[in-house]
């Protein structure tokens, strides 16, 4: 081989290790978000987009601005997908990324999430029990609470008012779809019989003059968030995941009421045939277009319905009652923060969580668009936050704080969602997902 | 075999002479500078297909959960959870029937569409670029879309319907499934049409004409010469549309979410949902059960593929 030809092969050689370098460079990894330049720490915080990472980026600026300059600290939010953010999260947590010094979390993700998150010193005494609780995991609090969600009733006032002068009618249709004579009860009276009459009521198939198509719209879509508000209904007809022994509990009495109220509901037509893939969006639309006259509903929904703008037939209209029942439980769970204990700032990421475990923070929180677990942080007295305030203090229940509670809301809305909408038997729907449970619980 | 054999010899004999040396030579410097320009090729396989793979038959003998941060080695226990799961069985018969109902509607219709466009009407332009329009929508944009469209309260489709006093749901548990079917239809067809319509172009008018002279009539065109012709093309169309139809997932997942129950339940929402709760083990044995499943299919493929290529 002579010279010229080495030389040849020694500039192809390199050529092509330059041109792998280059194509390598586009998967390294990206730096790290949380530089230190300038004597002051980059903080980053990763959220889904919606009102509470728009009230969190101006209550980072508020922080950047004051309190930030003085800890030497600069804090930013990356907003992803609404429905990604979750499963980015799960990628970085098992790589033990050091990308974001924060995580977005909730009650149902806590278990999952806490072995990747640095245990919280709060002021405990300033946050709803419930709120605070729903993120501790072996008695450690993971997370900061920030936006609580519970679920109501929002219903129609000038249409129930109606529904409670009319109770010929009511008695009729009732001892029609439920064969028993009910008489017409204010919605904050309701338990679920009285919730499928009222329904009924005004669904036009039973009452030519109701002023809508169907009297509910029921979240039946196989969606995690749907499981937890058929645990309303489980919950309030005396059921639990498990029983007073820890076993799974979904063949039980109180599980076939539960799920027969949700049948007997989409199949006698008292809500849209489409709501077999309702979810939160679809109950808002069934509302506001006056297509139907209540329905259960998580909190954040309120507003949207009672802004003359948006919802022009229903502003001003809607009213809020508890969900039916005995005891009028709700489920409840809480967006929350957490820091990556794998980041490279662990130190000053509770400075920020110490500045946001304050009143004055979670008022500014509240001000700018999200919600606050802190009762003397939620000082508007609408009707939505005296209802949430209250429900918080104690009309809220808790599933069982399971390590994969968010795979058993899983397995529960795939089990389930079928017989909700008379798919199948309702008995052999609850053996799979009591066997599910027993699974995922390891009881 | 035979061409080898006999041109061995030669070779043999013309390595003695100096030419020949150097060409050897050269051919040997050939033969390493493919070796080393083949090298970011080989590394982008090792890094994208080799490691993830490798990486994913690790991950699904391991319990690898989010619960778990440091996994541990559990054997075949995630495969026998995936083969024992009613609903893995449910989403993979909804898959492979789903898959192999759509492929063959747009096979059809596409085939019909190229062969109506193959001749020239009024309106023709206008309407190729109407009809190419839905395989521009993202797939995910389109369950979306559509989400909107047939929404009892506010869609545009029901109120249609109920003008017309056509009183149906289309997202209600007895009509999802087809309406999951025609959506994909309306989506990629079209994709069918624009290679059966290139595919058309390439075939001779004189074939036509000579089956005129001959007095065949267009159906009999159509299935004694154009399918026969066109069969490579039908193969690898019906193939792409097969393999994209099996790994469906955003129109769906974003109408029904797999519902209700699991009626709607595709391999690929199977799959994500494990993997969103954060059970990597599990959701990796599922790939790889899925990845059996299919595997024994490729190599009949690339062979016809191949064989069409040499032919």
């Amino acid at each position: 081989m002579n010279r010229t030809q080495l030389t040849r092969r020694a500039c192809m050689t390199l050529a092509t290790a330059a041109a792998a370098a280059l194509a390598l460079a586009g998967c390294n990894a990206a730096a790290p978000s949380n530089t230190t330049a300038g004597g002051v720490t980059n903080l980053k915080l990763i959220m889904n987009p919606g009102p509470e990472a728009t009230a969190m980026s101006k209550v980072m600026a508020a922080y950047n601005a004051g309190q930030g300059a003085t800890d030497k600290i600069h804090v930013a939010v990356d907003q992803l997908s609404r429905t990604d953010t979750y499963a980015k999260e799960a990628t970085l947590m098992s790589t033990k990324s050091a990308d974001y010094d924060f995580y977005q979390t909730a009650s149902y993700y806590i278990a999952q999430h806490a072995p990747y998150l640095e245990p919280l010193q709060l002021n405990s005494s300033q946050y709803f029990p419930g709120a605070l609780n729903s993120l501790k995991v072996n008695g450690e609090q993971e997370a900061i609470p920030l936006d609580p969600s519970v679920n109501f009733v929002f219903y129609r006032k000038d249409l129930i008012g109606k529904m409670l002068t009319d109770k010929a009618k009511f008695e009729q249709i009732s001892q029609q779809v439920l064969g028993k004579k009910l008489e017409p009860k204010s919605p904050d009276q309701w338990t679920w019989d009285d919730y499928i009459a009222s329904a009924a009521y005004f669904t036009r198939k039973y009452n030519s003059a109701s002023p809508t198509q169907y009297g509910t719209e029921l979240q039946a879509k196989n969606l995690v968030y749907n499981s937890m508000l058929w645990d309303d209904v489980l919950w309030n007809e005396g059921g639990s995941w498990l029983n007073s022994s820890g076993k799974p509990d979904l063949t039980s009495a109180a599980a076939k009421s539960a799920v027969n109220v949700y049948r007997t509901i989409y199949t006698k037509g008292l809500t849209s045939p489409a709501s077999d893939q309702a979810e939160y969006p679809e109950t808002e639309a069934a509302l506001s277009s006056g297509n139907a006259a209540f329905a259960l509903q998580w909190n954040a929904g309120y507003d949207q319905l009672n802004d003359p703008k948006q919802s022009p037939k229903t502003a001003g209209k809607i009213g809020i009652a508890p969900v039916p029942g005995v005891q009028h439980l709700s489920h409840v769970h809480t967006l929350a923060i957490g820091v990556n204990k794998y980041g490279q700032h662990v130190a000053q990421a509770q400075k920020f969580i110490a500045y946001l475990d304050t009143v004055n923070a979670m008022k500014a929180y509240v001000a700018a668009g999200g919600l606050a677990s802190m009762p003397s942080a939620l000082t508007d007295g609408s009707a939505s936050i005296s209802a949430l305030k209250s429900t918080l203090a104690n009309g809220t229940f808790n599933e069982p704080a399971l390590p994969k509670a968010f795979d058993i809301y899983t397995a529960l809305a795939s089990d389930l969602s079928g017989a909700w909408v008379g798919q199948g038997s309702v008995d052999s729907a609850l053996q799979k997902a009591n066997a599910d449970l027993a699974q995922l619980s390891g009881k | 075999m035979s061409a080898l054999t006999t041109t061995r010899p030669e070779i043999g004999a013309a390595a003695k002479s100096p030419r020949s040396t150097r060409r050897q030579r050269s051919l040997h410097a050939r033969g390493s500078a493919r070796w080393v320009l083949g090298i970011p090729l080989i590394l982008f396989l090792a890094l994208l297909v080799a490691y993830p793979i490798g990486n994913g038959v690790i991950s699904s003998l391991q319990n690898h959960t989010l619960l778990n941060p440091n996994p541990t080695w559990t054997g075949f226990s995630n495969y026998v959870r995936i083969l024992t799961d009613s609903n893995f069985w449910d989403a993979l018969s909804f898959t492979v029937v789903y898959t192999v109902l759509v492929t063959s509607i747009e096979l059809v219709l596409g085939f019909l569409l190229a062969l109506v466009f193959d001749r020239p009407f009024p309106g023709r332009r206008f309407l190729l670029s109407a009809l190419i329009l839905p395989i521009m929508i993202a797939p995910a944009l389109m369950g979306i879309m559509f989400r909107l469209l047939l929404s009892q309260n506010i869609g545009v489709i029901p109120a249609l319907l109920q003008a017309l006093g056509i009183n149906i749901s289309l997202l209600s548990a007895s009509t999802v499934i087809p309406l999951l079917v025609v959506l994909d239809v309306v989506q990629w067809t079209s994709f069918t049409f624009l290679l059966f319509h290139a595919a058309l172009q390439g075939v001779p008018a004189e074939l036509e004409e000579a089956a005129q002279l001959d007095r065949a009539s267009r159906a009999r065109f159509v299935f004694s010469i154009l399918i026969p012709l066109l069969a490579p093309t039908i193969f690898i169309t019906g193939f792409l549309r097969a393999i994209d139809a099996f790994r469906a997932f955003d129109t769906i997942n974003v109408l029904t979410a797999g519902g209700p129950g699991t009626t709607t339940t595709t391999l690929s929402i199977y799959v994500y949902k494990i993997l969103s709760s954060g059970d990597f083990g599990l959701a990796s044995a599922a790939s790889v059960v899925i990845a059996i499943i299919v595997l024994p299919i490729i190599p009949f493929v690339i062979r016809r593929i191949t064989d069409g290529a040499t032919s």
